[in-house]
């Protein structure tokens, strides 16, 4: 008898015991509960960090100085004494700006909340705040920027709290952009690396190593900037470290390169019969099934131990002059052109996006392309940045129709809301005689201000501010009634159509809506805000790629005057539009984004594509009004040898076909076989790949234990009780 | 007589279900990989497979050497779209000569999930291992198979 046959035969004898208990009705059995128990508490008032930010400028003059600040800046001085706190040493040269928040007893809790018999942490009560028992502790992120290329490593380090075995599961974002790359599972010293593999072949390799009691790691994307990691049979009292690597490259508006690190996915509105849904759930509740995307929420008075840490290492190439962020941080120079930079010990609470800005020299910034070769194939990846001209006064302005579309549901009440409300008062302050506008809002349905586009009449400004000053936020995203609004009415062609979309983009149907963008876009540009700390960077940037347009981040702290100014005065003077790119000497292909958007002052244009052959200068041309203008790009720094450009490349196709499943009918499954090839051949996470790491060294006894999904806080600024629950 | 109609029909899924597992029984097994060189190796490169087409990798773990503290690469290609797996691994040290390992040494140990009850017949190549100064050097490759429940 072979051991299959025995292990068939002790089943069977197994299944007739256990089905004659069941029978005769003396017991029955059920699986542990498959969320993590959570005790509910009231809620309360939260004890809220005072203020929130920090701005450092490290010392050179710039004759920009006056120019706009960059999008999405807490801008708040100092108003207590920090002299005491803990920062390391301060170079002379350097300025810190903090507020600290409350400190509390810290007297022990002896009250427990664990998925098991009971956990090993107390509660430190600080308020009404009740720490919660949860798996992830710490997520420390090491980025390098080189040039505008960053290379980012994410660890999760994840510890199990409690007295029985534990699967953690944690819901997480990363940048819309992002091409990742390399997945470590950290044991002790041990480091095991992942697999690429198609995505339910990743999925069943975990299933099979978790219930046979293997530690067992899988790291699977919901959407392109959100992602799920899984960990199994994390034994009482262990710890198991995830390592994800990846590349993207940053944006550059008015001088400032942006770094952005997401801490927190923002609660999603999945609209009904959506297939494929994010589903927020308070933090404790249960019944989810094992398969579908839930976020849970820790309640307002609530929160976990999991902190952040984050550390850039900067090497512009040319002169930095200035640096900002969102949060508190500590920033060394080595040289003009490199910097250190660190998030405070006092900013470290995962609830809203890392925005870190660096302003480099206009003068010593100049377009450029930037080239890899494959030393056997003699494939060629490029990928180009088109610097616009920084003032556009000498550009025409052209009449304007301006349609403002207001996201007025329940995660924009409050704060999210009168920042869309404040920035559009300040437009309405720009337009002109022979501009139109219209204004619309959407929550569950979508009303307007007028039947048609009105004149841009003091009257009409009047009436428009009124309508304003009544919109509230409330009930669910039907962006989907806000694109038919904007877009679904006939094109002035006397006009430059903006429509302006302001929202955090809370939505769980991100792919209806992009394709709902491409079938309706016509002449119209799409420049939108995305506002909040936690805004769905996914949905507005891949909106504003279909709309030819751009996108500005409106914080809670922002000041929307200077941002809607900054905004309205670029988009109002293109610098050059209907650009095409003649390629010289290289036999381009693929190129992304496939149409060119127009070039506005300020904002750069990216190319990013294949070649072959050598590469060679470019010329970029476009009007400028009724005249035709031309741009030269040098290759001449070309032969810098960049791999990541590759995988930068196929994520930009990964992302271009992903967005073509939007609206291209696909009976036979083309589109989902050529993401599914191209995240195989460059070994690019995606929708249809997964990565997986098995350490079969060792094997865990009994079931795998319970799943316990780590819950996390609400973005700042946004309402548990209008999103979650 | 309904529990013992119950009993058969719940027996009955039991066990097509069981057959259908079994058609997917899979085990896990990790393969330390050992290069014996009695000169200090500084880069190496192996390939491994198995020649019945039972084991799928699903994880390559870096060796005991501390001057080989990266996780090894594998080749993609090697493992892409696969029906069973081979895989190409290789690494290299930059560190000082004395810090290099030599003798026997672990260099890698390779995770994998093998289907069927058979014992896998792998099949271990060498594919060159050289000294710092990019000499070919004289070595040879052993494995052991391990399972998780003979820790």
């Amino acid at each position: 008898m072979t051991n299959r046959e025995m292990g068939m035969m002790f089943r069977i004898l197994a299944t007739l015991f256990i089905s004659a208990i069941i029978v005769i009705g003396c017991a029955s059995t059920e699986m542990a509960d498959m969320e993590t128990v959570g005790t509910a508490i009231p809620p309360g008032e939260s004890d809220i960090e005072d203020v929130v930010v920090t701005s450092q400028k490290i010392g050179r003059s710039s004759s920009r100085r006056a120019q706009s600040v960059p999008q999405s800046l807490y801008m708040t001085a100092p108003t207590k004494d920090y002299s005491q706190a803990d920062f390391g040493p301060l170079a002379s040269d350097e300025e810190l700006w903090v507020i600290a928040k409350p400190t509390f007893d810290g007297q022990a809790d002896n009250q427990d909340t664990s998925p098991g018999t009971g956990a090993m942490l107390a509660h430190v009560p600080e308020g009404n705040i009740k720490e919660v028992p949860l798996p992830l502790k710490h997520t420390d992120v090491k980025a390098r920027i080189d040039g505008y290329i960053s290379t980012v490593n994410v660890r999760q380090q994840f510890h199990n709290p409690f007295d029985t075995k534990i699967e953690a599961t944690y819901m997480f974002p990363l940048p819309e952009k992002s091409a990742v790359s390399e997945f470590l599972m950290i044991i002790g010293d041990r480091k095991i690396r992942g697999i690429l593999r198609e995505k339910e072949e990743a999925e069943a390799i975990y299933r099979e190593a978790r219930s046979q009691g293997y530690q067992a790691s899988l790291l699977v994307q919901h959407r392109p900037n959100i992602f799920e990691q899984k960990v199994a049979n994390i034994e009482p009292g262990e710890s198991i470290d995830v390592d994800i690597k990846y590349f993207h490259t940053l944006a550059y508006n008015d001088g400032w390169y942006s770094f952005v690190f997401p801490t927190v996915v923002g609660p999603r509105y999945n609209p009904p019969g959506h297939s494929d849904p994010i589903i927020p759930v308070p933090h404790g509740s249960t019944g989810t099934a094992e398969n579908s995307a839930t976020i849970p929420y820790l309640r307002p008075d609530e929160r976990s131990g999991h902190d952040i840490s984050i550390n850039v290492e900067i090497d512009a190439g040319v002169v930095i002059e200035e640096l900002q962020s969102t949060h508190q941080i500590k920033a060394t120079r080595s040289s003009d052109s490199k910097a250190q930079v660190r998030l405070a010990a006092q900013s470290t609470i995962p609830n809203r996006d890392f925005v870190l800005n660096f302003q480099v020299a206009g003068d010593t910034v100049k377009s450029n392309l930037m080239t890899y070769q494959d030393s056997q194939t003699g494939q060629g990846y490029f990928t180009m940045m088109l610097y616009p001209p920084m003032e556009h006064a000498s550009f025409a302005r052209r009449r304007m129709e301006m349609v403002f579309v207001l996201d007025c549901s329940g995660s924009m009440n409050g704060r999210p809301l009168e920042q869309a409300k404040n920035a559009v008062n300040v437009a309405l302050d720009h337009l002109q005689e022979g501009d139109t506008f219209q204004i619309i809002r959407f929550s569950e349905n979508s009303t307007q201000l007028g039947a048609a586009p009105l004149a841009a009449t003091r009257e009409n400004i009047s009436m428009a501010r009124r309508y304003l000053a009544n919109l509230h936020g409330t009930g669910g995203t039907q962006m989907i009634e806000g694109i038919k609004a904007a877009l679904d009415f006939p094109h002035d062609p006397s006009r430059l159509r903006f429509v302006s979309f302001m929202t955090d983009g809370y939505i769980g149907n991100e792919l209806d809506i992009i394709g709902a963008v491409h079938d309706r876009i016509g002449e119209s540009r799409i420049f939108s805000f995305g506002v909040g700390s936690s805004v769905n960077r996914y949905l507005l940037e891949r909106m504003a790629k279909e709309g030819r347009g751009a996108v500005a981040y409106l914080g809670p702290q922002d000041s929307a005057k200077d941002i809607m100014k900054n905004f309205f005065g670029r988009i109002s003077h293109p610098a050059l539009t209907d650009l095409e790119i003649n390629w010289g000497g290289m036999a381009v292909s693929d190129v992304y984004p496939a149409q060119i958007p127009d070039m506005f002052v300020g904002r750069a244009v990216v190319v990013t594509g294949k070649f072959l052959g050598a590469a060679s200068d470019v010329s970029v041309s476009g009007y400028r009004g009724a005249d035709r203008h031309t741009m030269a790009v040098s290759a001449a720094g070309a032969g810098e040898d960049k791999t990541q450009i590759s995988r930068i490349w196929a994520r930009l196709r990964i992302a271009d076909l992903a967005d073509r499943q939007a609206w291209q009918p696909d009976p036979h499954g083309e589109l989902e076989n050529s993401i599914r090839t191209t995240a195989l051949e460059y070994q690019l996470m995606s929708d249809y790949t997964s990565f997986v790491a098995v350490d079969t060294s060792h094997q865990t006894e009994g079931e795998f234990g319970v799943t316990v999904n780590q819950a996390v806080p609400v973005p700042e600024g946004v309402r548990y009780e209008t999103t979650v629950e | 007589m309904k529990k013992y109609l119950a009993l058969l029909v719940l027996v009955g899924l039991w066990m097509a279900g069981a057959a259908s597992a079994d058609e997917h029984d899979v085990r896990f097994a990790a393969v330390d990989i050992y290069l014996d060189s009695a000169e200090p190796v500084a880069a190496w490169q192996f390939e491994l497979s198995d020649r019945d087409g039972l084991m799928k990798v699903v994880g390559v773990e870096q060796g005991e050497s501390p001057a080989f503290k990266r996780v090894p690469y594998y080749d993609r290609e090697a493992v892409r779209l696969g029906e069973a797996d081979r895989i190409i691994v290789a690494d290299y040290s930059l560190a000082a000569v004395d810090e290099l390992p030599s003798g026997r040494a672990r260099i890698a140990t390779i995770h994998l999930m093998l289907s069927g009850d058979d014992d896998a017949d792998f099949n271990l190549q060498l594919v060159t291992a050289t000294t710092h100064d990019g000499v070919v050097t004289d070595a040879r490759l052993s494995h052991v198979v391990r399972t998780g429940s003979e820790q």
